[in-house]
């Protein structure tokens, strides 16, 4: 048997995928056809301190080997999710991770303090999210700001703290380096990278919101490149993410220096897809002889 | 309990009725028992995403479910060449479909492939003697489908096209308020007599200001762009009234595809 929890500072996990934010609804759906107690953590749809209707439609458009996708945030608020959502959340048995986005600076803080007497077991700061105006991405690709949102909620919050990266930046490790800086527990990247689909005939682009965030396997190199420089630049660990749709997708991710993985957009294609992706990645892991999974982390082994 | 969702399903029949339709029999005793009129099943191309379908028909014996594809682009191309014998991994039957019960009478109003998942409310309303009155609109009489199929099911048919080469000549809308007048003048109960939408979107509108001038109650089933089909990604929204009258994004997906005509901004 294969070890398959890993520990993301303070957090233990049951084992090293998680949902990530927005490629699972608020479960309830997703509940009827799977087990969730068997993943290794959820992280919620972004949350903003306002309910959000989200961008009008159309929000997806399909390429080679991914999509792309602009919903906004489409949300029904923090205190709506605290009070229905998250009770709920927390008796599936594995690590809920609430992802909050804000559209102000104190927006941040004013979140993880409504969270600081829920069991939610890590807050993930989404400073990444490409299909809305001000806030969110335009935090995560300023290191200074970074370092500034990062602090003014560890100074509210208990709670283990995650920072999700944008890979729209010149250099991810610098961002990366800010929220380790400012006293962020983790790193989690990659959030979608910045597109645009265009029908030729009319001359439109596809989605309503104009552009959207790429995802699926077409990111997945720049993930797996990304991942590893911040792995060689930070000390805390690293979430990896971007188009994991099998168990040797994660298994590629960890090697290149995740201690844990999000999988996301497969979960679009197959809503089991978290599921096949632990056994995959157990048996693997299995067959390298590791006694655990969380010792292929970092294993890369360049020339 | 956590169930099922996710079938390998195998091609029992191909057909093509005419040069823009191909349909498709496919074999899952699991979904020809669970479906219900006005549901879609989500299907595996060679593309990334799947492509939704409304459910055409059930062979509950036989254990098969049908679709009908409109070749649009490069999935509807591959799923469009399958063959008897092939497999294709299906989600479904997914979403709210049109809610039937209580209606002594239903009018199906639909265009283009939006007739395909109306056929399946025929094919109840004749299973349950409920009295079925098929509206179909389409180009022109070539690219007409199921006529047959929808003139041996319903108790009476209306054929429309924009050709102006089948019985009305017109859109559905036009066919529809035809209907509607007949059943007016015949002084016919209207009070337990719905109107089931499925189509271009200006038809849909069309048919749900019809119904409402004539006060009858009428359901439509909506189409977004969707990417996961079963209410998990928020992509494939539409607007729709609330009761205390604000406007929210429903998900076309779970919370449709069937929605009261009344809580839809068009």
């Amino acid at each position: 048997m294969v070890d398959m929890t890993v520990q993301i500072g303070s957090l233990k996990l049951n084992n090293p995928v998680i949902a990530a934010s927005g490629t699972f609804g608020f479960e309830r759906e997703i509940e009827q056809y799977m087990d969730l107690s068997k993943l290794g953590g959820i992280s919620s749809k972004g949350l903003t301190i306002k309910p959000r209707s989200g961008n009008d439609a159309p929000r997806v458009a399909e390429c080679p080997q991914g999509m792309l996708n602009s919903v906004g945030l489409q949300n029904p608020g923090i205190e709506y999710f605290i009070e229905n959502e998250l009770p709920h959340m927390l008796t599936y048995g594995c690590a809920v991770i609430a992802n909050i986005a804000g559209h102000e600076f104190e927006e941040y803080g004013e979140m993880a303090k409504l969270l600081e007497d829920t069991a939610v077991d890590a807050i993930e700061l989404n400073l990444s999210c490409p299909n809305v105006s001000g806030g969110c991405m335009a935090f995560g690709s300023d290191a200074y700001m970074i370092r500034s949102v990062v602090s003014s909620v560890k100074k509210v919050s208990s709670k283990p703290l995650w920072v999700k990266l944008t890979p729209n930046v010149t250099s991810i490790s610098e961002m990366a380096i800010a929220a380790e800086e400012a006293g962020a527990d983790a790193v989690s990247l990659i959030n979608t990278l910045l597109g645009l689909v265009i029908d030729i005939d009319s001359r439109r682009p596809i989605m309503k919101n104009n552009t959207g965030g790429l995802s699926g396997p077409a990111v997945r190199p720049v993930a797996v490149r990304m991942v590893n420089e911040v792995y060689n630049a930070v000390s805390i660990p690293v979430i990896g993410m971007g188009g994991i749709m099998t168990g040797r997708d994660a298994a590629e991710m960890m090697i290149a220096g995740a201690s844990a993985v999000q999988v996301g957009t497969a979960n679009l294609v197959k809503p089991t897809a978290c599921i096949d992706i632990i056994r995959e990645l157990e048996s693997w892991t299995a067959n390298t002889g590791a006694a655990g999974v969380s010792e292929i982390t970092g294993t890369i082994v360049k020339w | 309990m956590v169930h099922q969702i996710d079938y390998s399903c195998q091609v029992i029949r191909r057909q093509q009725p005419n040069r823009s339709y191909v349909i498709l029999t496919l074999e899952s005793p699991e979904i020809a028992a669970m479906a219900m009129p006005g549901q879609f099943v989500d299907v595996s191309s060679d593309q990334f995403l799947r492509r939704p379908f409304g459910i055409m028909s059930v062979d509950r014996e036989q254990g098969t479910f049908a679709i009908g594809i409109r070749v649009m682009g490069q999935g509807t191309l591959y799923l469009s060449r399958l063959q008897p014998g092939d497999k294709v991994s299906i989600l479904g039957p997914l979403g709210h479909g049109f809610c039937l019960e209580g209606y002594d009478r239903i009018i199906t109003v639909g265009g283009g492939t939006g007739v395909f998942p109306l056929f399946f409310v025929q094919q109840f309303c004749r299973e349950q003697n409920i009295e079925g009155i098929a509206v179909c609109g389409y180009r022109s009489a070539e690219e007409s489908i199921l006529t047959e199929e929808f003139t041996q099911t319903a108790c009476a048919v209306s054929f429309a096209s924009d050709a102006g080469d089948m019985t009305v000549a017109g859109h559905a809308g036009i066919a529809l308020q035809a209907v509607i007048d007949d059943l007016i003048e015949t002084n016919s109960d209207i009070s337990r007599t719905l109107i089931c939408a499925c189509g271009p979107k200006l038809m849909m509108k069309t048919a749900a200001r019809l119904a409402k001038q004539a006060g009858i109650s009428c359901q439509v089933s909506l189409e977004e762009r969707m990417a996961c089909g079963v209410g998990i990604c928020l992509v494939c929204v539409c607007k729709t009234k609330k009761d205390d009258g604000t406007v929210e994004h429903s998900r076309c997906c779970v919370d449709g595809p069937v929605f009261d005509a009344e809580v839809v901004i068009w």
